[in-house]
């Protein structure tokens, strides 16, 4: 809610004398109607909380069973967890309030995790940049697409997300938050792939010939993951990914591109990322219950 | 007994192991305590209980919902609270925050309603005002109290806990009990522990599990009874006894076959339950 919607009349009370902006009257009005919209209605929360004249305005015009309700909406406004930056930012871009907390309450969303990824890129590109040899930045782009199938890997799962058991059992579809979590992973490696791509200038768009390999593992390690677990299927197709690169490298001259970067093998990667796509969806309700062995659940006690 | 929750041939195997052996049971409203030791199968029964594993053989209802179908699954688990044994928390939540998480994804969407509800069972469990405090900040018995209360969640109507009480100190446990005893009312609650004292303090019925399978099913007051006459006091260890002990008086409590003429004792459900379990142990304490 921006202040030139509220004005600044700076005509406040002792107890308010902070306050520089009041909620327009036909806001308070909506509020009472319950028809107030947030990210309006969090603004409206926050403030009736802190401010008399507001909340004065609002008893005027309230009847007592709407102003009950908006006493009971501000109950539950002045405990209401305080969004992070990036919840911030997905509500402020139309995201529900509720998806956005799923989506960053990811492990994978961690600062801790998110400064690996970071600390990683800037090294290898650095080392693209330092050590030009042949048209693709190869370590880059061997590296980077291990990076989302690496974070969707440590969201979801037995001994990685700590509430999987509640989660599981909850009536929320195991896929469909996988989906969300992977949304929030892929958005955020994918974005931080990008920048560190255009920190590569000089290898123009081959240093782009991550993204197709990127889209394809992190599919493919979902699509396996519905029977292999999240811990084997991911591993087994970062491994494939490390060994078919070796293979491309021993039958490739010195600084030619790789099979895998070329346009070739980006097809091939588009045809993977689909194929895998659609194998995902239609095992989508194996991530409704834990197929998992017991060990791997997080308990002291698994009999 | 009106059952609320059934099961019916329930049969788990992982590796070599048959975790669940044709297990069936019926649930009323009021708390049921599950005992059994270690490896009894009593976690396994919980989680597939609670839809987290789908049993290999078998079939069960809760309050009328049959998890067998895409449907019916969504119907028990939106009547369902869950505590596992080892309930994980994002650590950096605060208690709030942490049922507000659990709150979405019980379906409560909408914000308002959401956060009354998380209002309500962190007041249920005794914790509104270190509501905003992050979990890692919280005692076990704290962190304990916000699982149970991420289970309240939705006010469900069957809850399954599991082994809640471990870990936590007299005075905890004390208050953890109450708190059990309060959600048992008006819904079916299934209670795992090892700790009789639970049962005789929560519990209008009791099932025994061991090696997978269920060994005795009724109330508290019948597993008592399954002692009557078959525990006696002897200076020293009674090497006839099934299961010996001694107790703070320095005599031994004895369960099992008698000998003429023992000193016979008032059984307890403690009695009971070694019993049923039949096993032959020697706990010195």
């Amino acid at each position: 809610m921006s202040d030139d919607r509220h004005g600044s009349d700076g005509g406040t009370t002792s107890g308010e004398s902070r306050m520089t902006w009041h909620v327009p009257e036909e806001d308070i009005r909506a509020y009472v109607r319950g028809e107030l919209a947030a990210p309006l209605l969090w603004s409206a929360d926050t403030h009736l909380a802190a401010c008399g004249r507001c909340r004065q305005t609002l008893a005027d015009i309230g009847d007592p069973v709407a102003l009950d309700a908006g006493w009971e909406r501000l109950d539950a406004e002045l405990d209401a967890p305080r969004p992070g930056p990036v919840e911030w930012l997905l509500v402020r871009l139309g995201v529900a309030d509720h998806t956005a907390r799923l989506l960053t309450a990811s492990p994978a969303l961690r600062r801790s995790w998110l400064g690996a990824i970071c600390a990683l890129l800037v090294m290898t590109v650095v080392a693209a940049d330092a050590v030009r040899a042949g048209a693709t930045p190869t370590l880059f782009l061997a590296l980077a697409p291990l990076l989302p199938l690496a974070g969707v890997a440590v969201s979801y799962g037995p001994g990685i997300d700590p509430t999987y058991e509640m989660s599981v059992v909850s009536p929320m579809h195991g896929f469909r938050l996988l989906m969300i979590r992977t949304v929030a992973v892929l958005s955020v490696c994918l974005g931080l792939n990008g920048l560190a791509t255009l920190a590569l200038p000089a290898y123009g768009l081959h240093a782009l010939a991550w993204l197709l390999p990127a889209l394809a593992l992190t599919a493919t390690g979902l699509a396996l993951s519905s029977r292999l677990g999240p811990v084997l299927a991911p591993s087994l197709v970062g491994g494939g990914w490390a060994g078919l690169l070796l293979v491309a490298r021993m039958n490739t001259e010195p600084h030619t591109t790789l099979a895998p970067f070329t346009a070739a093998g980006q097809g091939v990667s588009g045809a993977v990322a689909v194929l895998a796509a659609v194998l995902l969806y239609l095992a989508r309700d194996r991530f409704d219950a834990s197929g998992l062995p017991f060990s791997d659940f997080t308990d002291r006690n698994a009999a | 007994m009106i059952a609320t929750v059934t099961a019916s041939g329930l049969s788990l195997r992982y590796g070599g192991t048959l975790a669940l052996d044709e297990v069936s049971l019926r649930l009323g409203e009021g708390v049921t305590g599950l005992l059994g030791p270690n490896g009894a199968g009593k976690t396994t029964l919980l989680r597939v209980l609670a839809t987290a594993v789908p049993a290999d053989r078998g079939s069960f209802s809760v309050l009328g919902h049959d998890p067998g179908t895409t449907a019916g699954r969504l119907d028990v688990r939106r009547a369902l609270g869950y505590l596992p044994q080892t309930p994980g928390f994002h650590q950096d939540f605060s208690a709030f925050e942490f049922v507000d998480y659990v709150a979405i994804l019980k379906e409560l969407t909408d914000r308002t309603a959401r956060h009354r509800e998380a209002r309500r069972v962190l007041e249920a469990v005794g914790l509104s005002d270190v509501r905003g405090k992050r979990i890692k900040r919280l005692s076990g018995g704290m962190r304990q109290r916000v699982a149970l209360a991420a289970a309240l969640v939705g006010d469900p109507g069957f809850l399954v806990l599991d082994e809640p009480t471990v870990g936590l100190d007299p005075e905890q446990r004390m208050r953890f009990r109450e708190l059990i005893a309060q959600a048992g009312e008006g819904r079916t609650v299934l209670l795992s522990t090892h700790q009789t004292e639970d049962v005789a303090m929560l519990c209008h019925r009791v099932i025994v599990m061991d090696a997978g399978r269920i060994r005795f099913e009724g109330t508290p007051a019948e597993l008592t009874e399954r002692a009557a006459g078959r525990v006696w006091s002897s200076a020293e260890r009674d090497p006839s006894a099934r299961a010996g002990w001694r107790t703070g008086t320095g005599a031994f409590r004895n369960v099992g076959d008698p000998p003429a003429g023992a000193h016979l004792l008032e059984p307890t459900l403690e009695d009971g339950y070694l019993l049923t379990l039949d096993a032959r142990t020697e706990v010195a304490a």
